[in-house]
């Protein structure tokens, strides 16, 4: 008689590989597991629905969503683009520095890399392309590798993921990832400088400095949020779920009353898109909540935990293991994927190696978002090969250069904690 | 077969406005519940019920009649390199698969629901059945869109899903 647990990864695996939602191939597998390990099949979907039901932290979710859709559907992208135009334009390859920097400002605003790929890759691709100035391929590449700092600085739809797995505090997260972030878009700021001169980029339309306070102030209600967002949570006025209906109600009133580009058709089309986004990844945390439960009873983390025990690991080996073993998982499935699935069973060892998890958390994330840009499987590889229908191939020739950059920080992210943890401690984190 | 189809698309439409009214009021509550606690006394404990409430429905009904094929976050690497002929056998082991056991579990499933009558919610007193009823319309809608793929996938009437074309709406990540 085959093991029960083994067979309820077999089915996992094989209905996943087949092309069926991840969310749902977990919970077909959990129940199969209880078929047959009894006592009930009905308890997945008590645990299902009890997590579901009992995890106030993934509130955090939808409206994070629903906040980077507004965004997205008023002229926010529009502003912030001029600004961040104005402000680095005039440097050799300024639109990809542009590109870094209105990613980096967007960053501060939405909690997720492919709304930031949406709402201002379509524009600023178009402003790089229109002149023939860019080749489609290099706008799409540091468009799709700007994005990834999005998750990172907070808010972030990942690093709530990435806490309801781990049992850590969304808000010493979120200030963890700031430092990171700004990294993040140096290192890329400093590669696209470099290719620019290489392949001798020309330089851009400079808004002359005068310009410089207006465009500012125009764009400045838009800057403000990043503000009130992190203001709000570090204060205590509210907690980083109800930042996130703020964030929503902060951008819906920008939108309507200042850029006045906001009708009701398009906030229904904003909570309609959101909504389907929210149930399409709630069925994964549900699946992936379900199979928890398994994945406990198996006590399957224990075992990881005692198995690399044996080896007698350093913190630098286990962390350069983890690291590899992310970067491969992240060519293949998506970050949601690994956040909610592969994290927890890892999470005990970690804990072992005497790693600091909300450390842990920043370079868990980082690597879940280098998925979302290494080949074969990257969302945002397709999102701009989509906006710019380029085939993938040629994009993919142009990231490789920003995925070292990006490698680089990632290296230091994971190997000085002390950098990623200066903030968290600064605002009281003990760790 | 045409007044079914405008059937369909009528009570699909109904479906979205229940979700985005779902959404919205998760927005409003959150709202209503920062007010409320700074500017009046008045209690916020229902507030918290209703949006996990309201996130719990959103994402089952949602998932049940308003996200797409091409909604769903998959694994698909594999299955869109095959060729076409392995790729409709995929379909139908999938859909058959997921069909059946959703199908199996559902009266134990209906079992424990219809136990949690006898439980209800700390602040509103609602009985946790009609919280998690969801489930129900939810299971029902993996088994008959278990047998759709798993049908597509024995008449070859192609493909329903392409991660690579609606990478946008994976805005979670």
């Amino acid at each position: 008689m085959i093991d029960p647990f083994i067979l309820s990864l077999i089915i996992i695996v094989a209905l996943s590989l087949f092309g069926a939602s991840v969310g749902l191939a977990m919970i077909a597998g959990s129940f199969v597991y209880l078929i047959v390990a009894g006592p009930d099949s009905s308890i997945a979907a008590e645990t299902m629905l009890q997590g579901l039901f009992n995890n106030y932290t993934l509130l955090a979710i939808p409206l994070f969503i629903l906040a980077a859709d507004i965004m997205n559907i008023g002229s926010l992208a529009d502003r912030l683009l001029r600004f961040a135009q104005a402000l680095v334009g005039r440097f050799r390859g300024g639109l990809g520095h542009v590109n870094v920097v209105s990613s980096l400002i967007f960053s501060g605003m939405s909690g997720s890399a492919v709304a930031d790929a949406v709402g201002m890759g379509k524009i600023i691709i178009n402003l790089m392309t229109r002149d023939g100035k860019y080749t489609k391929s290099y706008a799409a590449a540091i468009t799709a590798a700007t994005a990834t700092v999005g998750p990172i600085i907070p808010p972030s739809i990942p690093m709530v993921l990435y806490a309801i797995v781990s049992d850590q505090s969304v808000g010493f997260l979120f200030a963890a990832g700031m430092l990171p972030g700004l990294l993040m878009a140096l290192s890329m700021a400093i590669m696209n400088y470099i290719i620019a001169r290489k392949r001798d980029f020309p330089v851009d339309d400079v808004v002359p400095m005068r310009e410089l306070p207006r465009i500012t102030w125009k764009a400045l209600p838009a800057l403000m949020l990043p503000v009130i967002l992190l203001g709000g949570i570090y204060s205590g006025v509210m907690t980083p779920t109800e930042a996130a209906a703020v964030a929503a109600l902060y951008a819906l009133l920008i939108s309507v009353i200042f850029y006045r580009s906001v009708s009701l058709k398009d906030f229904y089309e904003a909570l309609l898109g959101s909504a389907r986004s929210t149930a399409s990844v709630g069925v994964l945390v549900a699946g992936a909540i379900t199979f928890n439960y398994v994945i406990a009873r198996e006590q399957l983390p224990v075992t990881i935990s005692d198995m690399l025990g044996q080896y007698d690991f350093t913190k630098v080996q286990f962390l350069i293991v983890v690291n590899i073993l992310f970067l491969v998982l992240g060519m293949v499935l998506e970050g949601g994927a690994i956040l909610l699935i592969i994290v927890p069973i890892l999470i005990p060892s970690v804990q072992a190696m005497g790693i600091d998890l909300v450390h842990f958390g920043v370079i868990v994330v980082v690597n879940a978002m280098l998925g979302l840009i290494t080949p074969p499987y990257g969302l945002l590889l397709f999102i701009t090969a989509n906006i710019t229908d380029e085939p993938i191939g040629r994009i993919i020739r142009d990231i490789w250069p920003f995925i070292a950059a990006l490698l680089v920080a990632l290296m230091i992210i994971t190997f000085v904690p002390d950098f990623v943890l200066f903030l968290p401690r600064l605002l009281g984190y003990q760790g | 077969m045409h007044k079914l189809n405008q059937i369909r698309i009528v009570l699909g439409k109904g479906a979205e406005m229940i979700v985005a009214a779902l959404l919205f009021s998760m927005f409003a509550t959150f709202l209503l519940q920062i007010f409320f606690r700074f500017f009046t006394d008045l209690p916020v404990g229902w507030t918290v019920e209703w949006v996990t409430i309201a996130w719990l429905w959103g994402i089952l009904f949602g998932f049940a009649f308003v996200v797409r094929e091409s909604d769903i976050i998959r694994l698909d690497v594999l299955y869109s390199a095959l060729p076409r002929g392995a790729r409709r056998v995929m379909d139908v082991i999938t859909g058959l698969t997921l069909a059946g056991v959703f199908l199996y579990t559902l009266p134990a499933c209906w079992d424990y629901i219809d136990f949690m009558m006898r439980e209800r919610t700390a602040y509103m007193r609602l009985p946790f059945f009609w919280v998690f009823l969801v489930y129900i319309p939810f299971a029902l809608s993996v088994v008959v869109r278990g047998l759709i793929t798993a049908y597509a996938g024995f008449t070859g009437t192609g493909r329903l899903h392409d991660t690579a074309k609606n990478a946008e709406s994976f805005d979670h990540d």
